[in-house]
C-alpha cells in the first residue's frame, strides 16, 4: 500500500473504498502502524483507540459492501481531548481529569460516530483547551510535525499535528481565541471555526461560554466542508446552538468565486508580522484576484479594541473553574493556575464593558461587511514560535489576529499560504458573513485549487 | 495603566493566591487587556443596549457534563 493513503483527501479515500482499491480495515491497519512509529515522538495522542478504530473499521466494511455511500463512512478521525467519549478517557489535557471515563458523549462525537467514521484516538489539547504544557506536566505537549522545537500551535495541539503528520484524516477541534486556527496556521493543515451556534458544544468542556466555538480541523477546505457536514445542525442541549438550516457545505464548494469580494483590514492585523507572513498572505491576496475575486483595503476601527477580549475569556473561565481552583489548585499546572485566576481580578464593571466593546467590534465589522463578501487577513503575525518563547511566562500570551472573529461569532478560515524562510508555514484566515460557512469554504477551496502548500508534507 | 498596586489590592479583595514570582506574569496580562478598555469613553460606545442579553423565553435548561 502507498503511503500516499496517510494523506489522501476525504473525497478521495471514499471514491477508492466504494471502487474497492482499498478497504477501510487495510486504512486503519497502516494508520495504527504509522501512529506507532510516529507517534513517541510527536505526542499528537492522549488515548490512542485502536481497538474501536478497527471495530468501527469493520462495521465500515460492513456498510460499504451494502452499498452505504454516505462521505464520512471510513474516514480515520480523532477528537480533541475536551469532547467527552462514551467509555473512553476525557483529560481535557489535565491531571484533574487524568484517569476520568465519562458515560456520557458529546454531540459532536455522536455525530461523527453515526455518519460512518472511524475513532483512532484521542488528541492532546493544551491544559483544559488554554493551559501550556510546561515540561513536567501531566501529559507531554504535542511537537510540530514541521520542527520539533517549535510549538504546533494550541489549545488543538494534538488535532494540528496529527493531521500534518497523516495520523488522521480529520480531527475535532475547538476555538475560543484561535484553537483551531492557530494549530492549523502552525501545522501547515486547514481548520475552520464555523460560526458561533452552528456547531453543538454539549459534551465539550467549557473554557468561555460566550466565546467557545467547536469545529472541523483537516488537511483541506473541501475535507472541512465534509467533516462540517456531518457536524452542523441545531442541538437543543447547547443553548448558544442555532435553529437555522444547515447549508450544504461540499455542493458549494463547486461554485464560481469571480466577482467576490474581498477586504483586507489593514489596521491591527499587520502589527508585528513578519516580513514572510506578510509575503505569503499578499501573494495569497493575488491568487485570489487571478482567480477573480475583488480585493480591497478597508479599515475597521473598533478592532484595534480587540484585547480586551481577554477579560471576556478569563472571567468566565474562571466562573467555570473558580470551585476546583480554590479546592484543588494543585491539580492545575503552573501558569495555567495563576492565568485563569486573572479572571477573579476583573470586575463585574469591566467584564461588562468589554461585552458592550464586544458589540460596538460586532456593529463595526458588520458595516464593514456591507461592502465586501469576506474579510482577509494573515492567521498569525509570526509563524510557530519555539517552545522556549511559548513557555516564558513573560511572554505567555502574544498579540494575536485571531480573537476578533472569536468575538463577532464570523465563519473563519484558515489555510496555508506558504513558508518562511525557516521552513515553517504560513497562513490566512477568512472570515465570512454569520452563517455563510459556504463563501469562506467556496474561496479557500478555489484557493487550494490554484495553489499547492496544502500538499506540501512535513519531514516526520 | 494599572500598577503593581492595585494588582495586588485586586488580589486581596478576590482572595486568589497568586504567588509573587508570577505577579508579572498576571500584572501583564491583565494590563494589556485592560488597556483599551480604559482608552474607551464608556458613555460613547454606541451599539444596542444592553449588550449583555437575557431572553426571559429562554431556553433555561442546563447542561450536565455527564
Amino acid at each position: 500500500m502507498s503511503d500516499a493513503v496517510h494523506y489522501t483527501t476525504i473525497r478521495e479515500l471514499g471514491a477508492s473504498y466504494r471502487k474497492r482499491e482499498i478497504s477501510p480495515v487495510e486504512v486503519t491497519r497502516a494508520l495504527l502502524a504509522r501512529i506507532e512509529k510516529l507517534d513517541p515522538a510527536l505526542h499528537a495522542f492522549v488515548t490512542p483507540t485502536p481497538d474501536r478504530a478497527l471495530a468501527d473499521a469493520r462495521a465500515a466494511e460492513d456498510a460499504l459492501k451494502r452499498g452505504d455511500t454516505r462521505p464520512l463512512l471510513g474516514i480515520p478521525i480523532g477528537h480533541k481531548d475536551i469532547y467527552l467519549t462514551r467509555g473512553i478517557r476525557t483529560t481535557g489535557g489535565s491531571a484533574l481529569f487524568a484517569d476520568w471515563i465519562p458515560y456520557a458523549e458529546s454531540t459532536v462525537v455522536r455525530r461523527w460516530a453515526e455518519a460512518g467514521t472511524i475513532m483512532m484516538g484521542k488528541l492532546i489539547t493544551h491544559e483544559f483547551a488554554f493551559g501550556i504544557q510546561l515540561p513536567g506536566h501531566r501529559f507531554p505537549a504535542a511537537k510540530n510535525p514541521w520542527h520539533p522545537d517549535h510549538i504546533p500551535g494550541g489549545s488543538s495541539s494534538g488535532s494540528g499535528a496529527a493531521l500534518s503528520a497523516g495520523l488522521v484524516h480529520g480531527a475535532t477541534g475547538s476555538d475560543t481565541g484561535g484553537s483551531i486556527r492557530g494549530p492549523a496556521a502552525f501545522c501547515g493543515i486547514t481548520g475552520l471555526k464555523p460560526t458561533y451556534g452552528r456547531c453543538s458544544r454539549a459534551g465539550v468542556m467549557t473554557l468561555s461560554w460566550t466565546l467557545d466555538h467547536t469545529g472541523p480541523m483537516a488537511r483541506t477546505a473541501e475535507d472541512c466542508a465534509y467533516l462540517l457536514q456531518g457536524m452542523a445542525g441545531h442541538d437543543a442541549a447547547d443553548p448558544a446552538s442555532s435553529t437555522r438550516p444547515v447549508d450544504d457545505y461540499v455542493a458549494a464548494l463547486g461554485g464560481s468565486v469571480r466577482g467576490l469580494r474581498v477586504g483586507v483590514p489593514r489596521n491591527y492585523f499587520f502589527e508585528d508580522a513578519d516580513a514572510d507572513v506578510v509575503r505569503g498572505f499578499e501573494d495569497a491576496l493575488g491568487v485570489l484576484r487571478t482567480l477573480g475575486a475583488e480585493v480591497r483595503d478597508l479599515t475597521i476601527p473598533s478592532i484595534d479594541l480587540s484585547r480586551s477580549f481577554f477579560l471576556i475569556l478569563v472571567t468566565e473561565a474562571f466562573a467555570y473553574h473558580e470551585q476546583d481552583l480554590r479546592t484543588r489548585p494543585e491539580l492545575y499546572g503552573e501558569m495555567l493556575r495563576e492565568r485563569i485566576m486573572t479572571g477573579a481580578l476583573v470586575t463585574a464593571s469591566e467584564y461588562v464593558q468589554a461585552q458592550r466593546v464586544r458589540m460596538q467590534i460586532c456593529a463595526d465589522v458588520a458595516e464593514a461587511m456591507k461592502s465586501v463578501d469576506v474579510l482577509a487577513t494573515p492567521t498569525a503575525p509570526k509563524p510557530a514560535t519555539p517552545f522556549k518563547v511559548a513557555c516564558d511566562p513573560e511572554l505567555a500570551f502574544p498579540r494575536s489576529n485571531m480573537p476578533p472573529f472569536n468575538l463577532t461569532g464570523q465563519p473563519t478560515l484558515a489555510l496555508p499560504c506558504g513558508f518562511a524562510g525557516s521552513g515553517l508555514p504560513v497562513s490566512m484566515q477568512l472570515a465570512g458573513r454569520a452563517f455563510e460557512e459556504t463563501t469562506v469554504l467556496r474561496l479557500g477551496h478555489a484557493y487550494q485549487q490554484s495553489t499547492d502548500w496544502h500538499t506540501r508534507r512535513p519531514p516526520v | 495603566m494599572l500598577t503593581i498596586d492595585e494588582l495586588r489590592a485586586r488580589i486581596a479583595a478576590a482572595g486568589v493566591p497568586i504567588p509573587e514570582h508570577r505577579l508579572s506574569m498576571v500584572h501583564k496580562l491583565l494590563g494589556d487587556a485592560l488597556a483599551p478598555l480604559r482608552r474607551v469613553d464608556s458613555r460613547k460606545v454606541r451599539p444596542l443596549e444592553p449588550a449583555v442579553t437575557f431572553d426571559a423565553a429562554g431556553p433555561h435548561r442546563g447542561v450536565a457534563n455527564e
